[in-house]
Parts: C-alpha cells; sequence; structure tokens
C-alpha cells in the first residue's frame, strides 16, 4: 500500500519517534510504514488516522 | 507472542523468596540428576549440572512469582514491524532446519552411517538458533537501509 505518513507527519513536525510514542509502537514499525515496507494491521491503521484526524483512505491508498 | 515492557512497579518481597527457592530446588533436582547420570564423578557432574541449570531456574522462578508484577503486556506490541520479522525469519529458520534434517537423513541412510544423536540434536539446535537470529538481523537490515 502506498501511503502518506511521511507527509502528514512533516506538516506536523513530529519526528518518527514522536509518532511512534503516540501510536505506540517502536519507531521501527513507522520508518518501515513510511517506506512502504509494512502494511500495518486494521487497528493500527485506524489508530493512525484517528492520531491524523482523518480517514484511513486518505492515508492509505492501493497501490 | 508479543512484547512487553518492564514496570517500576516490584513485587511482593514474599515472591522474591519463593522465586528464589523455586529456583534453588530447580537447581538442585538438575544437578542431581546429572550427577546420577555419572555416578563416577557423581560431585563434578552434580557442579556442572548445577552450574548450567542455576541461571534458568532462576529466571523460571522470576517468570513464576515475580514477572507479573514487574512486567506489562504491551498492548500494541502485536502490531509491530519486530514481530512479522520475527515470524518471518522463524518461518525460515524452520524450513532451513527441516531442509537440513531430510538431507542428513539422506546421507545417513545412503552412506549407512552410525553416529551419536546427541551431537546431531545438539547441532540442529544451534542450526535453529543462528539460522532465525542471521535471518532476523538481514530482515531488519533489508527494511531499514
Amino acid at each position: 500500500m502506498k501511503n502518506n505518513l511521511s507527509e502528514r507527519r512533516a506538516e506536523r513536525r513530529w519526528t518518527q519517534a514522536d509518532l511512534a510514542a503516540a501510536l505506540g509502537v517502536s519507531r521501527q514499525t513507522v520508518i518501515s510504514i513510511e517506506r512502504e515496507k509494512f502494511d500495518p494491521s486494521l487497528p493500527l491503521a485506524f489508530l493512525i488516522a484517528r492520531t491524523f484526524d482523518c480517514t484511513i483512505e486518505d492515508i492509505f491508498t492501493a497501490e | 507472542m508479543s512484547k512487553a515492557s518492564f514496570t517500576s512497579k516490584r513485587a511482593p518481597a514474599h515472591h522474591y523468596v519463593l522465586a528464589i527457592i523455586l529456583g534453588v530446588i530447580l537447581t538442585v533436582v538438575v544437578s542431581v540428576l546429572v550427577g546420577a547420570s555419572n555416578p563416577d564423578d557423581f560431585w563434578l557432574a552434580a557442579g556442572i549440572g548445577a552450574l548450567c541449570a542455576a541461571y534458568p531456574a532462576m529466571s523460571l522462578g522470576g517468570k513464576v512469582f515475580v514477572s507479573n508484577h514487574t512486567v506489562t503486556r504491551d498492548p500494541r506490541g502485536e502490531q509491530s514491524v519486530e514481530l512479522q520479522w520475527m515470524r518471518q525469519a522463524g518461518a525460515g529458520a524452520f524450513l532451513d532446519v527441516l531442509v537440513a534434517i531430510v538431507v542428513a537423513s539422506l546421507v545417513l541412510a545412503i552412506g549407512r552411517f552410525d553416529i551419536d544423536a546427541l551431537p546431531v540434536l545438539l547441532g540442529l539446535v544451534a542450526l535453529s538458533v543462528v539460522d532465525a537470529g542471521l535471518r532476523y538481523v538481514v530482515i531488519r537490515h533489508r527494511a531499514l537501509k
């Protein structure tokens, strides 16, 4: 899946560690999602969307 | 399989005592068994058995009586990428061990070799541990580079 997580994170001036702490996951998880090497689980995708006040489709799109 | 986090809490004092008692009992049992299997050098064998068993036995005691108070389950551990890496490494190592067993069995059957089982089993344990560890490192490196 493609995603715009890094852009959204940059808009908020968050580091990857900040986002990882907000999501309760490791920084490696955030890095892997941003590099599109790891598709998050549905609960984590919902949590990411809730963190950025948007829907899952706003962040993740099918390739 | 999930991640765990240490807390700042401490277990009640008597739980630490119980953990040590369980560890000592298990260590003594293992050392007596090892000593009994080598009656000619009972005390040497029992001592080596005790040295080998002490750490895992104490760890088991800690796990049973202390960890419930000092370690909490990471609620989102299942969602971290490390779990996927571990699963991939474990699955790959399992297949490698399976192939190694098949190949070794063929070689032993065709060559009609007669060897002790213990070194072979220890070799398989070492292979699985090293294989899974190396695979994890490689998968992690590829994902983060």
